[in-house]
């Protein structure tokens, strides 16, 4: 913005900063909070501010009992199986649309407007189709019907990072007679690897923290992390300590990646409009 | 020079870029086209979940009693209200922030980080979290309105209050998009004719409402469609929150269509919903692209 503001504007606006700092932390910090509180405590009125930290909520959710661990085990395989098929699929067609302009900006546009559609919608026919295929609650399922929700952020992710290579270096190396896939891989995998982790990671969270089409297409065996936590509201009362706890185990792989990832995976979830 | 790279690209090239491409087209086309052309076949028939039970061909007779049921209605109308409203929110307020962001000193650094987080936890995770503070004996909130000597209030229990919990959550997870989004137009802006207009003397206002809004209006529309797509599909959250209660004050679409299909087990219906789901969304999608055309042209 403008170059020079005053002192106390600048205060006003740290101020406001720190303000909603602390509306997109609390919840964080009260999910967490709450996890490690005894179940007395979860139901003391007024809230314990400082309280003794009991990890019961945790030692339950590990346990066998819970199955939790099954859940969050089976969150890993869809999730990495997902990102590795989505990578190997968007890698050479982004490769071609960003050196040979293929299908130019009307194909790009077809991949950013798969995105567009409602899971729920395609989720009805997939469903009735996985059904007959005998492919419902299978460790199989998810990672394929993720392919859709990842490959539109993928390409337009991978696509940009290819961009970035300036063309000049493929040209040399072709002078020098090195082959299409001679290129590829000792020049530009090579040169946009970093790209190439944040969208993993990016399918990877995605897929992890992905909950309706989780919810439909699994129904024991495959269950993931998001479903299994949905679970711990029971008809009769909702187990927060149990539910806090499960989600904080949820949300502490997503936000470790996104520390150490932070400014790809921004490019991801804005389509490459953040550089 | 260029005649050598032209020989060697069309010795090498051949069809390569085209077969580099066609994987990715054709799992998508497997994953959205065919089942598209279902959905429709589907939305034709009285279609029970169970394979054993019968199915009745309707054609159309789905649409028209879906446009005579006042609930589906109302279900369109809830879906739309929460996605204006939600989105307006969500757009000023990430405005504000992005420029907040932007400030050029070394302490905003520090908070982009934060301000990011809640865009990379699942929508499950978001709605409990929330469910637990807005709850009416146990939530923090209600105790926090006590402390400051205002009244209990019953956020999830009355048809207003439940409507905008459900909008302060979606706004809790996504104004860090619209931020993230709108703060890249902020950075990426030529800061040329800012700094020519403030020479010629132009108040702050002018500046921002006459030189950096206009320059930064394509990139703003862009943030708006995608946050209005994504609020299109709303499900997640809603499910977990208030399961479209109460009185079906956040009955949004997604949750019907979601209802319909898997707990009162009527597919076709819930195919003829998703059919008029998905041509609302197109429509919006055209929009998008168009913009986002406009945009990579420039």
């Amino acid at each position: 913005m403008i170059g020079k503001i005053s002192r106390f504007e600048l205060t006003i606006r740290v101020i406001l900063l720190v303000v909603f700092f602390l509306f997109f932390m609390f919840p964080i910090y009260w999910m967490v909070a709450t996890s490690l509180k005894n179940t007395v405590d979860i139901f003391s009125i007024p809230p314990k501010w400082f309280f003794k930290i009991s990890l019961d909520n945790y030692w339950y959710i590990i346990s066998d009992d819970s199955g939790f661990l099954k859940k969050i085990f089976n969150s890993s395989i869809a999730s990495i199986l997902n990102a590795i098929f989505t990578l190997l699929l968007t890698f050479p067609a982004a490769y071609s649309m960003s050196r040979y302009k293929t299908g130019g900006i009307n194909l790009l546009m077809w991949f950013l407007s798969i995105r567009m559609i409602p899971p729920i919608v395609g989720a009805i026919p997939l469903f009735i189709i996985f059904s007959k295929l005998g492919l419902v609650d299978t460790f199989i399922a998810l990672p394929i019907l993720y392919i859709v929700i990842n490959l539109p952020f993928a390409i337009w992710m991978i696509k940009s990072f290819i961009d970035e290579i300036p063309k000049e270096i493929d040209e040399s190396a072709y002078v020098e007679g090195c082959s299409t896939t001679g290129v590829i891989i000792k020049i530009i995998i090579p040169l946009i690897r970093p790209g190439i982790f944040a969208t993993l990671v990016f399918c990877f969270i995605m897929a992890w923290n992905e909950f309706l089409i989780a919810y439909i297409f699994t129904r024991k065996e495959a269950i993931t992390a998001p479903v299994g936590v949905a679970r711990f509201i029971t008809e009769r009362q909702i187990l927060w300590g149990y539910i806090t706890a499960g989600a904080t185990l949820a949300s502490i792989l997503p936000i470790v990646l996104l520390v150490i990832f932070q400014k790809n995976l921004v490019r991801g979830l804005t389509l490459g409009a953040v550089k | 020079m260029t005649k050598i790279l032209n020989f060697f690209n069309i010795g090498r090239v051949g069809n390569y870029p085209l077969y580099m491409v066609l994987p990715a087209v054709i799992v998508l086309l497997l994953l959205t086209i065919y089942p598209f052309i279902y959905l429709v076949y589907v939305s034709l028939y009285i279609w029970p979940i169970s394979p054993t039970l019968p199915r009745i061909f309707l054609g159309f007779g789905q649409f028209t009693y879906l446009f005579s049921n006042p609930a589906f209605i109302e279900s369109m109308q809830v879906t739309i209200n929460l996605m204006v409203v939600g989105v307006t929110i969500q757009i000023s307020l990430g405005m504000l922030l992005a420029i907040l962001l932007s400030t050029k000193s070394r302490i905003t650094n520090y908070f982009t980080l934060p301000f990011m987080v809640p865009v990379f936890v699942s929508p499950v995770v978001v709605g409990l979290i929330w469910k637990f503070m807005f709850n009416y004996d146990l939530g923090i909130l209600n105790y926090l309105l006590n402390v400051i000597g205002l009244e209990s209030v019953n956020w999830l229990g009355t048809t207003t209050t439940a409507f905008w919990s459900v909008v302060i959550i979606d706004t809790w997870q996504w104004t860090p998009f619209t931020t993230l989004i709108i703060k890249a137009g902020l950075d990426s802006m030529d800061p040329t004719p800012q700094e020519a207009a403030t020479v010629d003397g132009a108040s702050r206002f002018q500046i921002f409402t006459l030189v950096t809004f206009p320059s930064i209006a394509p990139i703003f529309a862009v943030a708006l469609l995608f946050r209005t797509l994504d609020a299109f599909k709303a499900f997640d959250i809603i499910y977990i929150v208030t399961r479209g209660g109460p009185g079906g004050s956040t009955y949004v679409l997604g949750y019907n269509i979601w209802k319909t299909a898997f707990y009162q087990n009527q597919l076709g219906l819930a195919a003829a919903m998703s059919v008029v789901m998905i041509i609302i969304a197109t429509i919006l999608a055209f929009i998008l692209v168009r913009i986002m055309k406009g945009l990579m042209e420039r």
